[in-house]
């Protein structure tokens, strides 16, 4: 995914200025915004690949940006915000952004999410026929779900509930997107029931349903089906391999 | 069950509220009998022994044994609750103590002698009113009552036994009870233990009570006796078939109503309403009907009137007072309005012409009611009678000057008369005499008018007519004119009397209607709690003429006299308790009420719908008249009026309190963001600047590395700073904050601050002014440096990038030292918002910055060390923002002068 351009919208340049060569290393163009406006400006005229969003903008909310950008753009959204506003994340994933990283954060775990979310942004169209992730195989087209070879019995709604996460691989999905895309929309609400099922879905598929390595819990926001499993995942993830440096 | 056959016919939800609301309480147990000695105390101890057996918590809260043996013998292995010791007048009393069982709390708990009275300061002045709050706690009570204690039966009783009843209980009592048992032994028994010495009789007593017990009476009484109870088990059997909802011909289609006059005979007819209504299972309403505007004329009347309602209250009838000039057309429109079936009146005394003319309340009633019954009650004896129901009542008003007046406008018309008979022969002399009557009327009202009316006749007679000066009439033409003379003065004294008094009337309801308004108005402007409270006390207080009034808001769970008129300082213990009783139970108590009817006031709950928000107190200047009607009346607008106002004031309160919580917990917000992204923000950069350089460092050029770095060595102040902004806050705000003060030299800090500056904010220009005379200020060195450094951040944060001036120089007593930038400004409005906590300017792109910590500190630190600090906006030329410090002058120390 090199050569794809990144926008990043945030008013601080101090973000940008270890931002943009950690950025360009990574093989990125990188655009910049101070400004909401301008942001909306640069997503309809430079049409980039990814925009990476401060939610605290001087001139607009960045919720705004979100919905009036999503009226035009598909482009995958990245939200960089606060750990303590859960509300205002949930709010920007469930109006169209892709994911969110916390501030403050390591390069190496917003480069994993800028690539998870391109990926998507790539594949998304074709929805994927099969899934692996730490030994564990989702076969959509014969609905079957095996670990290390053995097949795993699975109730209806587990399987959607699988699916409906895998096909978000790597990104972050909402409570409420989640429970909208198993249950319907009338049950967006219905959290508890949520945890319930996820629950009896780790117990069947994790290696240890203690500590889930494929159903990740975003706490507060929803869940995180992982890409890959390392052995020992850290919390800043800056063991994903080096991109190769541009020439 | 009848229900399941049929699904439409419900239980009456009526009945099972009733029955719910019964749950709630205690159960009343009314053991009745004919007369003393026929065994209720005993019949209620052997039960209570049962159930004593069968391990219910029973208690004997008082019985009364007479010293009989074997009635003694039958509390023996019951718990007793010991008396309560009253000194009365060098006598010892022992009574039911109501506190004692309240405390104790048992399943049951029997007391005798439902109607007894109970001695002079305890809280009620009667025990059924004790054992209603015996069942208000949840507690059973059994109890003993003879059947002449009635209320509305007292009068029968009092007819067929020659014995007045004193002690009386309110059928309502007997009505609520949850079952009566009946203790009945015939009447040659009954004799024949008294003959036996079995019926226990107090000495003095003995004589009448020997009268009372013949045979006549005790069979009359045993049949009032069995007849009640049987009633009773109909009323029951009726009950229990309308929860379940059993079809039966218990609805009574019967309402009665009976009229109140302010005759003493009103009690009689009420009473025998009362048993009509029971007789009939019928609903009944006791009416009243003033006349508008009744003043205090009415005033001995109006007793009557009032008791009359009460014991008619008392024995379970509704209460309604109407207005209204024609009697007869207003109870009937009432009657009809209420769907009433039988009248009771009672009859009245009026006199042969009113009589004559119809116009006697009964007799209207009988003649011009539609299809319902009229019930006419007569008195046995001849009552004292006013002439209520008529108009133009108040006759006994303003006697002894209205009949001066008229004895002396009747001689000023002679004397007129006389005089103008000297020169002149008048033909129509009577003429001056109708102007006396009608200046009498006028000016003293009908009572006066009729007096001179009379006396003319007389002095006309005497001085005009021949033979004059007798009162004898020669002619018969004359004695004709004399007579019409007569007819027409009273007629024309009785209009203008009868408009003087409706004037007079008029007058006297629009003034309380003025100053009713005028209560509203000061009550309606008043928002502030005391004002409420201080305009109503003084108000009521006036109104009632009390010799004190008090109002008693809730606070905490406790009521506390919040205003008093006189005022007052504390209220004693028993006036403590009635107002907490009025609060809790939401009635009256105190003074001429049932609870605490010794305590010099009254309390009044101030009930609105959200309940009672507090408590009125009046003391009556006089403690024995009860309140009249008019009084009542306003006292009860007083006290609604009072209510709405304290419980908008409340209301009004409560907003604001939620108005200053939603604030503080918005600036909460709004710190917390500022904090989060004010610490969030280096931090972000210090991470993601050592990431990136642990991650692609290898592989940058140099300067890129050198960049990163720097920005890490920035932020890094950038928090130190923030940080130490924080701490300097928390310090002022906890007061930790102790300034040295000592002598500092101006243009030292000046020079440090700068120094400091320009390394920090790389590419600003800092320039300094300082005057040649400076003196040195006294402070703290350090402290004064910080927000000199605080000023010049501020300044080139928001200067646009133009120059930044220090100046410094001497002003009196004062050192002035000032920072100026050349930015944008602030608005004259906000140069002193600029300095509260987390205010933060917008920069030029609009992208607010800082911490809205500085200028704050600044001033937090300045004023703890003695100075001054204030912006000025614009500094020069229409732009930029100066902040100036003014710090006291100090002279040169010693040491300076001593070695120069």
């Amino acid at each position: 995914m090199s050569g794809a351009r990144i926008l990043v919208v945030d008013d601080e340049p101090q973000i940008l200025r270890f931002l943009r060569p950690a950025l360009e290393a990574s093989g990125y163009a990188v655009l910049h915004a101070g400004t909401g406006h301008e942001a909306l400006r640069l997503i309809a005229n430079a049409a980039p690949d990814l925009i990476v969003l401060d939610l605290g903008l001087p001139d607009m909310d960045g919720k705004e940006v979100i919905v009036k950008a999503r009226q035009f753009t598909s482009a995958p959204i990245v939200v960089l915000s606060a750990r303590e506003r859960e509300v205002e994340k949930i709010a920007a994933l469930d109006l169209g952004a892709d994911d969110y990283v916390e501030k403050p954060f390591a390069i190496g775990e917003l480069l994993a999410r800028l690539r998870a979310a391109l990926r998507h942004a790539r594949t998304g169209a074709a929805p994927k026929t099969r899934v692996e992730v730490d030994g564990l195989t989702i076969d959509m087209d014969k609905r079957l779900v095996t670990r290390d070879g053995v097949p795993i019995k699975l109730t209806p709604r587990e399987y959607d509930l699988l699916c409906a996460l895998a096909g978000a691989a790597g990104r972050v999905m909402t409570h409420g997107q989640i429970l909208t895309a198993v249950w319907g929309p009338a049950h967006k609400d219905d959290t508890q029931y949520l945890r319930v099922f996820v629950g009896q879905l780790r117990n069947k598929i994790e290696r240890d349903p203690s500590a889930p390595a494929i159903i990740r819990t975003e706490s507060g926001i929803g869940y995180r089906f992982a890409e890959s499993v390392q052995a020992a995942p850290t919390p800043t993830g800056q063991e994903m391999p080096v991109p190769p440096r541009p020439q | 069950m009848a229900n399941e056959r049929n699904p439409e016919r419900r239980p009456d939800p009526d009945a099972l509220l009733a029955l719910a609301e019964k749950g709630k309480r205690g159960r009343l147990l009314v053991f009745l009998g004919a007369a003393p000695g026929v065994g209720k105390t005993y019949a209620m101890l052997q039960r209570a022994r049962l159930l004593r057996q069968e391990g219910v918590d029973v208690v004997v809260g008082l019985v009364e044994t007479h010293a009989r043996s074997d009635t003694e013998a039958l509390t023996r292995g019951l718990e007793i609750l010991p008396r309560r010791v009253v000194a009365y007048q060098d006598r010892q009393i022992e009574e039911f103590d109501l506190d004692g069982a309240l405390r104790r709390r048992p399943k049951l708990i029997i007391v005798d002698e439902l109607a007894h009275t109970n001695a002079p300061e305890s809280r009620h002045p009667k025990r059924w009113q004790d054992v209603e709050e015996l069942l208000d706690a949840r507690i059973d009570v059994w109890t003993a009552l003879n059947i002449q204690h009635l209320e509305s039966l007292a009068d029968v009783v009092s007819r067929i036994a020659g014995v007045t009843v004193r002690e009386t209980v309110p059928d309502i009592v007997l009505r609520d009870a949850d079952d009566i048992v009946l203790v009945d032994i015939t009447s040659e028994e009954l004799i024949q233990r008294l003959k036996d010495g079995k019926v226990y009789l107090p000495e003095t007593a003995k004589l009448a009570q020997q009268k009372f017990f013949t045979l006549r009476n005790l069979t009359a009484l045993r049949e009032i006796a069995l007849r009640r109870t049987a009633a009773r088990v109909d009323d029951q059997m009726v009950e229990q078939l309308r929860q379940n909802a059993i079809e039966g011909p218990w609805e009574t289609a019967e309402r009665l109503l009976v009229c109140v006059g302010p005759d003493a005979l009103s009690m009689d007819v009420v009473r025998a309403a009362s048993r009509l209504a029971t007789g009939l299972n019928a609903g009944w309403v006791a009416v009243t009907v003033d006349a508008p505007g009744q003043g205090d004329a009415a005033g001995k009347n109006a007793k009557h009137v009032d008791d009359a309602l009460r014991l008619a209250q008392s024995l379970g009838a509704d209460i309604s007072r109407l207005v209204g000039h024609d009697l007869p057309a207003e109870i009937l429109l009432y009657a009809q309005r209420e769907n009433i079936t039988q009248i009771v009146v009672g009859r009245s005394k009026a006199g042969f012409l009113v009589r004559l003319a119809g116009r006697s309340l009964s007799e209207a009633l009988v003649r011009r009611a539609v299809l319902i019954g009229v019930h006419v009650v007569t008195g046995d004896k001849p009552r004292e009678t006013t002439k209520h129901w008529r108009p133009g009542a108040d006759l006994a008003q303003g006697l002894p000057s209205g009949l001066l007046a008229a004895v002396g406008s009747v001689a000023a018309a002679v004397g007129l008369g006389k005089l103008l008979d000297l020169w002149v022969r008048l033909p129509n002399l009577s003429m001056i005499f109708l102007v006396a009557v009608l200046f009498s009327a006028v000016r003293f009202g009908l009572r006066s008018a009729i007096v001179a009316g009379v006396l003319s006749f007389f002095a006309y007679d005497f001085f005009f007519i021949a033979p004059r000066y007798e009162f004898t009439v020669n002619e018969p033409h004359e004695f004709f004119a004399l007579a019409i003379f007569l007819i027409t003065a009273i007629l024309v004294g009785w209009l203008a009397g009868r408009a003087h008094d409706q004037a007079r009337l008029a007058r006297e309801s629009a003034q309380t209607t003025r100053s009713l308004f005028e209560l509203s108005r000061k009550l309606s402007g008043a928002v502030a709690l005391d004002d409420i409270l201080q305009a109503a006390t003084v108000y009521a207080q006036k109104t009632l003429n009390a010799r004190c009034v008090a109002m008693l808001l809730p606070e905490d769970g406790d009521l506390i006299l919040t205003s008093a008129w006189p005022p007052i300082d504390a209220l004693d213990a028993g006036e403590t308790g009635a107002a907490r009783w009025a609060f809790e139970k939401s009635e009256a108590a105190g003074w001429k009420t049932g609870t605490l009817p010794n305590v010099r006031f009254q309390f009044r709950p101030l009930v609105t719908t959200r309940g009672v928000v507090g408590v009125c107190g009046f003391e009556p200047a006089d403690p024995v008249a009860p309140l009249s009607p008019t009084l009542e009346h306003g006292l009860n607008l007083i006290l609604e009026q009072a209510a709405i106002a304290i419980d908008r004031s409340i209301l009004v309160k409560a907003s604001v309190r939620t108005v200053a919580l939603e604030e503080n917990e918005k600036l909460r917000t709004t710190l917390l963001a500022s904090l989060s992204h004010d610490l969030r923000t280096p931090l972000a950069t210090i991470t993601g600047a050592v990431t990136t350089l642990q991650k692609f460092g290898d592989a940058m050029p140099i300067e890129q590395r050198r960049d990163l770095l720097a920005s890490i060595e920035e932020e890094s102040n950038r928090l130190t700073r923030f940080i130490a902004n924080l701490l300097d806050m928390s310090r002022i705000e906890a007061g930790a904050l102790r300034p040295k003060s000592e002598f500092v030299d101006v243009a030292e800090i000046v020079r440090a601050a700068v120094e400091r500056a320009g390394k920090t904010f790389a590419g600003q220009t800092f320039a300094t002014s300082l005057a040649r005379d400076l003196p040195f200020m006294r402070g703290d060195a350090n402290l004064l440096e910080q927000v000199l450094f605080n000023l010049l951040d501020n300044a080139q944060k928001y200067g646009g990038g133009g120059r930044v001036t220090v100046h410094a120089r001497r002003d009196g007593a004062m050192v002035l030292v000032s920072v100026t930038d050349e930015g944008p400004g602030v608005k004259p409005a906000d140069l002193e918002r600029i300095f509260e906590k987390f205010y933060r300017g917008g920069r030029a792109d609009g992208r607010k910055t800082g911490t809205g910590l500085g200028l704050s500190i600044s001033r937090g630190l300045i004023e703890a060390m003695g100075g001054k600090i204030w912006a000025e906006s614009p500094a020069a030329r229409r732009r930029g923002t100066r902040v100036v410090i003014a710090m006291p002058a100090a002279e040169a120390p010693q040491i300076a002068k001593a070695a120069p």
